[in-house]
């Protein structure tokens, strides 16, 4: 018997222990009961290619089109369970979550895979293959908005690539600040001597590429739109052009640090005190010379984190100082071989390789290297009387110096230069130090806001070596979105994931939560606030979805229904004694793999939760832990990926959203006349997989204080 | 940290010395403290020898000569050995030490003339001359008769007198480069604990009593720890013990002059610790010559002061042991050439210790017992 869109496979393994600790047939049984069309068979070392074979073979002859697969984690064996993309795939975690985690033979054993295997059914029963969302008039075009050396050669890469690149600089030549520099730190063997500027040769890359159309002198009007479909408006002297663009790349570079807070250094009392980037702009010029009198420049002290590392002023390593400096003291004693030249540095900070020119510059015997405090800079005679303190030469020292060079850090562009008209603002979010990054680790050039990606000192304080191999990885992201954005697809992290939120307006109250909460800016609003959805905007977490409190926001395959369908379909057992229960929402991102982490370890935990995985603990709605608790649930636990600064949730505020959220909770088991006790919020790191067993154990003796939860068998 | 401000004025021709004599790049030392870490000396609030390196790199003259941790040091080469540069911390101490011999021995020609082998016969001359003279003075000068007696060609008292002098010359000469030497570090070690770390007694060698310190310059026990080079360590206590017994055996031979029967015979106790204090000396300047050879440092430029002190003080051993030997074969009229070559060579050590590396028995000394 077949029905077009119903048929539905269901195969259970029986390796890797999984027949050893449960009796399959109850599966089998819970199955052919659910199961109306279609079939329902246990097989031997399933993910072999015999295995493959019996489900491939029922997909062809018995027209399938749903497929349940009760063996090992989604996460394992991805490749072997990858069938024809009109079937839809659903997985029951019975190796990882099941044999790794629970006593074999044991009836809550049993009862927990039972109910597992009921919540798949019930999930695949309630969800649906998503149709992807493309954009119309879809852009392969990029824009890439700075002109300076990372965006000269994101736009070089990106030609390179095929795509077609608007390259926009305000200034009327491209280059930045490459054009204000005389040398620049070697980047290659031998690492002895600094190399002429790479401008002139990056731009005559970018000249031979016909691909690029460089609009100099040009600045943003807005940008609305989403990725596929950027709308940009320019202004070109003037002149108004417009422009549709899949991605954007965003290198709008740095500017250095202001150092005249810096009391001890003196930058605003003494004309002789001067920042590492104005003293750049005098070299290459002969002798140099003092500002203040004109006289020619001997003896030349650097002042290392003129600012920098300091949290009071620029709380980071700009990484790219110390070079600048040892370069600087290269040109001093050059274009004077009596010069003597002192460093006074925190930290020599030579990045890789760099190192090696480090090395160089120190054997040169009149430059004088040493960590030390600038305790105050004087006016003595001619010249500069530094005082250092804490320095390796064992005692305070007076230095008396022609010129003192400060070597300011890196500070980013503001990113709203790129002028966004969207509801959440005209910049990207910022995480650390004004930086518009993502997550600096495992997703760089991602910034908040999809389709923009950050290259160069925008993003983080580089060299111009770092600068261009960031460009390249930047373009490559854009790439990857406008390519992944023509196929209706998320980018980043659910790459491929073809879903989208979908919202049923005639029950929005136009609340904004939405729109607000969207770590994306994914939702724009109208004059009255209805929200507008810019699908391809989106990262598919759902944090959306488990704001609404209407819940009027669904995917095709992660819905309010089908969470709620899963809940029901769970079998609360009436005596509280002997099977108290409660329901666990576990982030798919870190969470989840702990827990599989902890199956394969062979932790044991209680066999009384029942786990349900979420795109992220963000997404969970309020009427799911209330459909929860009226089946009965005596407790809920929301497990997220930990939050903060030195780890993170996949999509930035999840964690932080769901403690906010917590209150609100609150208030809804007070009108039940609940315990607070009744809602957990645990957030785990993906490697603490090894404290699973008592965060659960130990919830689970809380409830059994606390006692049946009231609503059982109401 | 600190109590005193320097005024930081580089001397760059003490940078180019000490890079030349030591043959170490020192001004690429990274001051990331590897030497201190493993060096048996340095106690955890002095780190030695990378404040000495910053110093040397940064042409501080002044305070490395008023510095007594650079006596202190064994040039053991454990520094050398662990140094991620390759800077060789221990040959850069040596050249700290070799330059103040020059820097604070008086006169200077004296000095230079120890740095070129030019000067080498002029150096030869000086004793050869003034022996020759003392022979000739006390009117002796011509190959004596009969069986080898020395006495007959150098009478004893003549002898004693005239090395006497010589010890004097030497006291007189030590006098001002050690009172200056000393001053040095009184200036330089403030009395104030909190203050300046420049002064050394922080050293672990220092914070112990007086007496233990000189038991400690006898015994060499620190040195013994020294685990990169522990055959420089036996070949110096070599030539060290043979060199201390020897002076007492001298001694004793001048009271012997006075009071007892002179020559002793080939048995006598103090005979007997004499040749064997002579064997001594001498394999232990083999040893050291092979060490030197085995573990060549990077220059050759400060070397040979080193090798002229050490020669010599090898052909002092084996010139008196022949001449004690051509005294019992009677090999007149050589005994007395030998005889007399003995003589210069034992000049030669004395009279240049201020400028060679000898000198550290004073320096060293003083450093310790300060």
């Amino acid at each position: 018997m077949s029905e077009e869109g119903k048929n539905t496979g269901v195969f259970i393994c029986t390796s890797c222990g999984i027949k050893d600790c449960i009796d399959t047939s109850g599966l089998v049984k819970i199955a052919e009961e659910a199961v109306r069309f279609g079939n329902c068979i246990e097989q031997a070392n399933l993910c072999h290619p015999e295995g493959i074979e019996v489900i491939k073979k029922s997909i062809t002859d018995g027209k399938l089109n749903k497929v349940l697969i009760a063996a090992c984690s989604p996460r394992a064996k991805t490749e072997e369970f990858r069938f024809n993309p009109d079937v839809q795939i659903e997985r029951v975690n019975l190796r990882e979550q099941v044999v790794g985690s629970h006593e074999p033979g044991d009836e809550d054993t049993q009862m927990l895979a039972e109910d597992m295997m009921r919540m798949s059914l019930a999930k695949l029963e309630n969800t649906h293959l998503p149709t992807p969302f493309i954009p119309d008039k879809a852009s392969e075009e990029i824009l890439v908005l700075g002109g300076g050396i990372s965006g000269i050669t994101a736009a070089t890469e990106g030609a390179r690539a095929g795509y077609k690149i608007t390259l926009v600089e305000r200034e009327e030549k491209a280059g930045g600040w490459l054009n204000d520099l005389y040398k620049q730190i070697p980047m290659q063997s031998p690492w002895t001597r600094p190399q002429d500027p790479i401008l002139a040769p990056a731009l005559e890359a970018l000249h031979q590429e016909k691909n690029i159309s460089l609009l100099t002198n040009t600045e943003i009007i807005d940008i609305s739109g989403q990725p596929g479909a950027f709308c940009v408006r320019m202004s070109r002297g003037g002149e108004e052009i417009s422009k549709t663009v899949g991605a954007i790349v965003l290198a709008t570079g740095w500017e250095p640090y202001d150092p005249s807070g810096v009391a001890n250094l003196g930058y605003k009392d003494h004309t002789d005190v001067i920042s590492s980037v104005e003293f750049e702009k005098t070299a290459g010029k002969g002798s140099f010379k003092r500002p203040s009198d004109g006289k020619p420049v001997k003896n030349v002290l650097f002042v290392q984190c003129a600012g920098s590392r300091d949290k009071d002023h620029l709380p980071y390593c700009s990484s790219v100082c110390c070079g600048t400096s040892l370069k600087q003291a290269q040109y001093v004693r050059e274009a004077n071989p009596d010069a003597n030249v002192f460093i006074i540095y925190k930290d020599i900070r030579m990045p890789g390789m760099s190192e090696n020119y480090y090395l160089e510059v120190q054997k040169d015997s009149r430059i004088f290297l040493t960590k030390g405090e600038v305790a105050g800079i004087i006016a003595e005679d001619d010249q500069l009387l530094v005082n250092i303190k804490d320095s390796l030469v064992y005692s305070d020292m007076d230095i008396a110096a022609d010129l003192v060079v400060l070597a300011v850090g890196m500070t980013p562009r503001n990113s709203e230069d790129l002028k966004l008209s969207y509801k959440q603002g005209p910049g990207l979010p910022t995480l650390k130090y004004d930086f518009p990054d993502s997550h600096f680790i495992c997703f760089p050039y991602e910034t908040r806001r999809t389709g923009i990606y950050a290259a160069g000192s925008v993003r983080a304080p580089l060299t111009v070596s770092d600068s261009m191999e960031d460009a390249g990885g930047a373009m490559l992201k854009a790439i990857q979105c406008v390519e992944a954005t023509k196929r209706g697809e998320a980018v980043h992290p659910r790459a491929g994931d073809q879903s989208y939120p979908e919202l049923y307006m005639q029950r929005c109250t136009d609340c904004k939560r939405c729109t607000e909460e969207c770590p994306f800016g994914a939702y724009d609003e109208t004059e009255k606030g209805t929200p507008l959805p810019n699908p391809s905007r989106c990262r598919r977490c759902g944090i959306c979805m488990g704001s609404c409190p209407e819940r009027v926001i669904s995917f095709k395959d992660f819905s309010i229904q089908s969470v709620s369908a899963m809940i029901k379909a769970i079998e609360v057992p009436d005596e509280f004694e002997e099977k108290p229960r409660v329901l666990v929402f576990l982030c798919e991102n870190d969470a989840y793999p702990a827990f599989d982490m902890a199956g394969m370890k062979g932790l044991k935990y209680s066999p009384f939760v029942r786990i349900i995985p979420v795109r992220c603990i963000g997404s969970v709605n309020k009427i799911w832990i209330s459909d929860a608790l009226s089946r009965g649930f005596d407790g809920i636990m929301q497990i997220g990926c930990k939050p903060g600064d030195d780890y993170q949730c996949h999509f930035i505020q999840g964690s932080e959203l769901t403690e906010t959220r917590g209150e609100n909770l609150q208030e809804t088991l007070q009108t039940m006349m609940l315990e607070p006790e009744r809602i957990r919020t645990e957030f785990i790191e993906i490697d603490e997989f090894d404290k699973i067993p008592a965060l659960i154990n130990d919830y689970m003796e809380e409830i059994e204080l606390i006692g049946p939860n009231p609503f059982k068998d109401m | 940290m600190g109590m005193e401000t320097i005024r930081i004025n580089p001397d760059i021709d003490f940078i180019e010395f000490l890079k030349k004599d030591s043959g170490s790049d020192l001004s690429i030392c990274m001051q990331c403290g590897s030497c201190t870490a493993v060096c048996d000396l340095s106690p955890d609030e002095n780190p030695f020898p990378r404040k000495e390196m910053i110093w040397a790199g940064w042409g501080l003259k002044d305070r490395l000569m008023a510095d007594e941790d650079i006596w202190l040091c064994h040039q053991c080469g454990d520094c050398s050995a662990t140094c991620p540069r390759d800077v060789r911390p221990a040959d850069v101490m040596a050249s700290a030490r070799n330059y103040a011999y020059q820097h604070f021995a008086r006169p200077r020609f004296l000095g230079r003339w120890l740095q070129s082998p030019k000067y080498l016969p002029l150096l030869i001359m000086i004793p050869a001359l003034i022996i020759a003279g003392i022979i000739a003075l006390a009117g002796t000068l011509k190959i004596p008769e009969g069986p080898v007696d020395y006495s007959h060609f150098f009478p004893h008292e003549w002898l004693n007198g005239s090395f006497s002098v010589l010890v004097l010359i030497l006291v007189i000469l030590m006098v001002g480069s050690v009172k200056k030497f000393y001053s040095g570090l009184r200036v330089a070690g403030s009395p104030d604990k909190s203050g300046s770390l420049l002064r050394s007694d922080a050293l672990r060698v220092e914070k112990r009593s007086t007496l233990k310190r000189m038991w400690e310059i006898f015994i060499q026990k620190d040195f013994r720890s020294c685990t990169t080079n522990r055959f420089r360590y036996i070949g110096h206590y070599m030539v060290f013990g043979g060199f201390m017994m020897l002076l007492v055996v001298t001694l004793f031979a001048i009271l012997a002059t006075i009071f007892f029967e002179y020559p002793m015979p080939f048995f006598h106790p103090v005979k007997i610790a004499g040749n064997l204090a002579g064997v001594s000396l001498a394999i232990g300047i083999v040893f050291l010559a092979i060490n030197r050879f085995k573990n060549p440092s990077g220059s050759k430029a400060g070397q040979y002061t080193d090798w002229f002190f050490l020669i010599n003080l090898f052909l002092l051993a084996i010139s008196g042991g022949i001449v004690e030997l051509a005294r019992f074969m009677d090999w007149s009229p050589w005994a007395y050439y030998l005889y007399f070559v003995h003589l210069v060579l034992v000049w030669l050590v004395v009279l240049y210790l201020p400028y060679t590396k000898f000198a550290h028995v004073i320096f060293r000394t003083i450093a310790m017992l300060k």
